[in-house]
């Protein structure tokens, strides 16, 4: 086998030269934007596109960070609307799990007549596409006075069935006999559900609320349709009204840019393990 | 007796079975199942968002006009186009990445994680962002211009037809790489290495192993991601909407739910807003319902 | 025992309900929408506290949008039937309102007039002629605005122009002049001479049309697209415009009106309105202070045959015609009392309301320029109104960036424009 090796050296480690070149090439050209991103929010406008781009910024560009806090219109309305879009985001995370372990532990663990139709109709529910639902849901929601509300921003989504079937996938290898003895024991049917299941199903339930949180963090057709007033406005939002706004300055977009990214990228680099694991992928259409 | 408390068991566990899964169904039918079925219903109709008129029954007409009308079918080519030159890039670029990164034993994760990061943007983020860079004056023209030795040739990254869709689904597949490379990395991963060591003992070297043994392999996995991929593609609007509202042209990226949007919205047709929103569900319908079947038989594959 | 606490229980529930209905009824609340813009957010925040001093049982909400999102955001309001009780648009965006009977017709009692005809004669002739309907008037007047040509006199110097006479004064100029001020680097442009005023095709684009003795829709109103010359001549002078052609500018590069202020070296003539003065003031006040900045007249075609210049457009505040009829009253009532403040709005923000007071005035023609805008204004007509305005704009919007950007032949982009125009007017709905 060593012989092997050392024969045909040159050829095997040009292929690793190679490969190690490839990535690294290929890890810059998609790293660079984001770079670009931080660079550019620290240096004042008229260095943003100047030709050449002049990657080192010549020293910290505060105002660019106290613009984007203050918001166009001076308020600092930018502070309520990354609330909003932790509330919103967040809320959804929490009940999505909430109702989809619900209902996954009932599809996993009990039999009852008709539970295959009901599986099939949450899973059919999946090929819906949002944007050919929008519509209806949107005047759904006006008639139901809730525009504009954090209900509105919510509601809509915490039926999901991608969660659902995440759930019962996880719960449908839980093993039967804790059940039993559980309920042998005389305790109640949402005491072995909040005591010991959910408990342990701490991956998936973390899995999910991640996907969740992200889904909607991201969202702006939604609240684009249902929020009205400036108070309300997710952060996708408040980035659009700054790219429309007569005096957008490239810098503190930029700023805004960066400062939206930081609860994500925190939760990234944090719990990096649910977003690049086995479980993490399997997340079908909910890009 | 014993049967009678076994039956008895047996309805509490199916009661408690539905009461766990009544409350998601009671929003599926709210948010999911309502919303379609009034979509269909819509779609009959010629309701006006701003008028306080009545709408009227117009059966068909929706559907008759969408199919005759040229702005609609150039929303499909530009959902087609978008969708077919952003998938099939993603499809073999992710797939070789993970190759590239399967084949070195350190820093397997970094890359991984690096090549995931756009991800984590938001899809307004991004748009800012590439905005930027394809400004006559951004780094796009700047690093074309270097990359071809020509200077001060500007690419029109958001002007010309072309370019203009090149540029989203740039923006698109800068976004999406990391995460189905994710995918087949963890695709090759579940080989079992039995088989890699077997087809080397048998004198393999690494390209026949990659050929013959990697690549049938993850069929399964290249079918998941192809299809994931386009039903992805098919349901884009945040790149094109920006774009659009950013100044750059809207015909060459009116893809078809930034048109359902327009439609609706600007110009209030909610009737014919419906029917294309019913014919993109059909589409989607098929789509998942393949992924489905897909992603079925690819638990079963290996052995 | 349980009979008396529920009693007492019951009571208090009771009397918190009649005090709650008590001061609900008094308390008026009237919510307000209106753009952006920083000078006028000061003044007018101010006069709500006037007005709510004045009356104590009136809360003004005043909430902000960015112009551009504001006509989407009134529309979805209204169609969910949860529209603002006041508001301002731009009128082309207010006439489908008004046409749907979304808005209500002034009180002229509440805010002082006798009728329609006592207040017609407060302002300007023609002021009223497009929020009239049936003899009712709709609106009250926030601003009429015209836009001209600004132009950064050091720019023309470096250029080796003088401004005060080489400014251009036809379009066909307009392409030679922008020329010699725009610098490049290679193809990328660095320095622009002139940008249009993109999004606003009705206000700025369809005059040079009717300059040349084309119109959008015919006189009955019911064909699209008159004298095809005319409009191709249009279309072919943007292609020559754009990156197809000369290369002076597109789109895509950064607004005029955005950089203009910061006198950056980026930017020599924007096309802009009176209000545009009031911004520089705060952007750059070294800017305005130093005089480089002055104002021309809209060009004209060489071979025109009417002296047309870009439409005037105005902002109306209108009442939402479902709001409960108190709180219509009061809308109108604190709309009349904003407004009343007619040249504190032209000081402070720059813009004018057709009053006949204000502009009797004699500081209004002493006002910087003010004689470039009333000239232009005299030449120039509303901006064109239709129902389906909105949409007609759109499509116009897409023709020209067919022509100008994705290099579609011309007549090409005319027929696809008359073909979704006559569509929208052939519908019945």
């Amino acid at each position: 086998m060593n012989a092997k090796k050392t024969k045909s050296w040159s050829l095997e480690k040009t292929f690793d030269v190679l490969m190690w070149v490839l990535l690294i090439a290929a890890c810059l050209l998609i790293v660079i934007p984001l770079i670009f991103m931080f660079t550019s929010s620290a240096m004042p406008a008229r260095d943003i596109l100047r030709m050449p781009y002049p990657w080192i910024p010549d020293g910290f560009h505060w105002p660019n960070f106290w613009n984007a806090l203050r918001g166009p219109e001076g308020d600092f309305i930018f502070i309520r609307n990354v609330l909003n879009s932790l509330i919103v985001s967040g809320t959804v995370a929490l009940f999505t799990v909430v109702f989809s372990s619900l209902a996954g532990y009932g599809l996993a663990k009990f039999k009852f007549k008709g539970r295959n139709l009901v599986f099939m109709l949450i899973m059919a529910t999946m090929m819906i596409p949002f944007e050919a639902i929008m519509i209806p849901l949107y005047m759904v929601a006006m008639r139901m006075g809730l525009q504009d509300t954090y209900t509105g921003l919510i509601l809509p989504f915490l039926a999901n069935a991608f969660g659902v079937f995440l759930m019962r996938q996880y719960l449908i290898t839980f093993p039967d006999e804790i059940l039993d003895a559980a309920r042998i024991d005389g305790a109640s049917e949402p005491r072995i559900f909040s005591t010991i299941v959910l408990p342990s199903s701490g991956p998936a339930v973390a899995t999910l609320a991640i996907l969740a949180f992200r889904s909607q963090w991201d969202s702006l057709l939604w609240p684009l349709l249902v929020v009205q007033s400036d108070e309300m406005k997710t952060i996708p939002l408040y980035i659009t009204k700054f790219m429309a706004e007569t005096h957008s300055d490239e810098g503190i977009m930029m700023a805004v840019a960066v400062m939206a990214s930081i609860p994500m990228i925190t939760l990234f680099l944090t719990l990096s393990k649910y977003f690049v694991s086995k479980e993490g992928l399997t997340s079908a259409t909910k890009g | 007796m014993r049967q009678s408390k076994g039956f008895s068991m047996e309805r509490k566990k199916a009661r408690w079975g539905w009461v766990f899964v009544t409350p998601s169904l009671l929003l599926f039918a709210a948010f999911s199942f309502y919303p379609i079925i009034n979509a269909f219903y819509e779609s009959f109709f010629n309701r006006n968002l701003l008028s306080l008129r009545p709408p009227s029954f117009v059966g068909w007409n929706n559907y008759t006009y969408l199919f005759n009308s040229r702005e609609f079918w150039l929303s499909v080519q530009n959902t087609l186009i978008f969708a077919a030159g952003t998938f099939i890039p993603l499809v073999v670029f992710s797939l070789a990445l993970a190759i590239l990164i399967m084949s070195i034993s350190r820093f397997r994760r970094f890359f991984q994680l690096a090549f995931y990061s756009p991800a984590v943007l938001s899809s307004v983020v991004a748009a800012m962002i590439w905005l930027l860079i394809f400004d006559p004056r951004g780094l796009a023209n700047q690093g074309a211009n270097s990359l071809f030795g020509t200077t001060g040739v500007n690419y029109n990254w958001l002007s010309t037809t072309g370019m203009l869709r090149l540029s989203t689904i740039i923006v698109y597949f800068w976004k999406y790489i990391g995460y189905f490379t994710v995918v087949f990395v963890s695709g090759i991963g579940s080989i079992p290495e039995t088989l890699n060591e077997a087809a080397l003992i048998d004198g393999a070297n690494r390209l026949k192993l990659f050929w013959y043994v990697t690549l049938p392999l993850l069929k399964p996995t290249t079918m998941l991601v192809s299809i994931m991929t386009m039903i992805q593609c098919l349901k884009t609007f945040s790149t094109q909407y920006l774009f659009s509202t950013a100044g750059a042209p809207t015909r060459p990226i009116n893809v078809i739910t930034l048109n359902i949007y327009n439609t609706a919205i600007k110009d209030y047709r909610i009737g014919r807003a419906t029917a294309m929103s019913i014919l993109l569900f059909i589409v989607m319908f098929a789509f998942t319902w393949l992924q489905l079947k897909v992603s079925r038989t690819e638990e079963v594959s290996h052995m | 025992m349980i009979l008396k606490k529920t009693s007492v229980l019951l009571l208090v529930v009771l009397s918190f309900l009649l005090a709650t209905s008590v001061v609900g009824a008094q308390n008026i609340e009237i919510t307000y929408w209106t753009h952006t813009d920083d000078n006028r957010t000061v003044i007018e925040n101010r006069y709500i506290e006037e007005f709510q001093a004045m009356y104590p049982n009136v809360t003004i909400k005043r909430v902000v949008n960015e112009a551009s999102k504001m006509g989407d955001l009134m529309l979805t309001a209204f169609s969910a039937n949860n529209a603002p009780d006041l508001f301002n648009l731009p009128i082309e965006q207010e006439y489908g309102y008004m046409a749907h009977h979304r808005v209500a017709p002034v009180n002229y009692e509440a805010i002082g007039y006798k009728d329609a005809e006592d207040l017609i004669g407060q302002y300007m002739a023609g002021t009223f002629d497009t929020v009239m309907m049936d003899g009712q008037i709709y609106g009250l007047p926030l601003e009429l605005t015209n836009w001209s040509i600004y132009l950064n006199k050091n720019i023309f110097r470096d250029a080796g122009l003088d401004p005060e006479t080489d400014y251009p004064k036809t379009w066909e100029e307009m392409i030679e002049v922008a020329d010699k001020l725009t610098l490049r680097n290679g193809e990328i442009i660095t320095r622009r001479g002139f940008d249009f005023r993109y999004p606003y095709y009705l206000v700025a684009m369809l005059p040079m049309v009717e300059q040349l003795g084309g119109s959008l829709l015919s006189e009955d109103g019911k064909t699209a697209i008159v004298n095809d010359e005319a409009w191709i001549q249009v279309f072919e002078w943007f292609r020559t415009w754009g990156p197809h052609g000369r290369n002076l500018g597109s789109p895509t590069y950064t607004s005029a009106r955005k950089i203009f202020n910061m006198d950056n070296n980026d930017i020599a003539m924007a096309h802009t309105g009176f209000y545009q003065q009031g911004r520089i003031r705060v952007d750059n006040e070294e800017f305005y202070d130093s005089g480089e900045w002055m104002v021309v007249p809209y060009p004209v075609f060489e071979n025109a045959v009417n002296d047309v210049g870009a439409s005037y457009y105005g902002h109306f505040m209108m009442v939402n015609a479902q709001a409960p009829s108190e709180r219509q009253e009061w809308a109108w009532k604190f709309a009349a009392y904003m407004l009343d403040h007619g040249w504190e709005y032209l000081e402070t923000v720059n813009i004018i309301q057709p009053r006949q007071d204000l502009i009797d005035d004699p500081r209004y023609l002493e006002l910087p320029y003010m004689n470039v805008f009333m000239d232009d204004m005299a030449r120039s007509h509303m901006v064109f109104l239709h129902e389906n305005g909105f949409q007609f704009e759109r499509f116009i919007k897409e023709a020209i960036e067919s022509v100008m950007l994705s290099n579609m032949p011309s007549e090409e982009a005319l027929d696809i424009l008359r073909e979704r125009i006559q569509e929208v007017l052939d519908d019945t709905y």
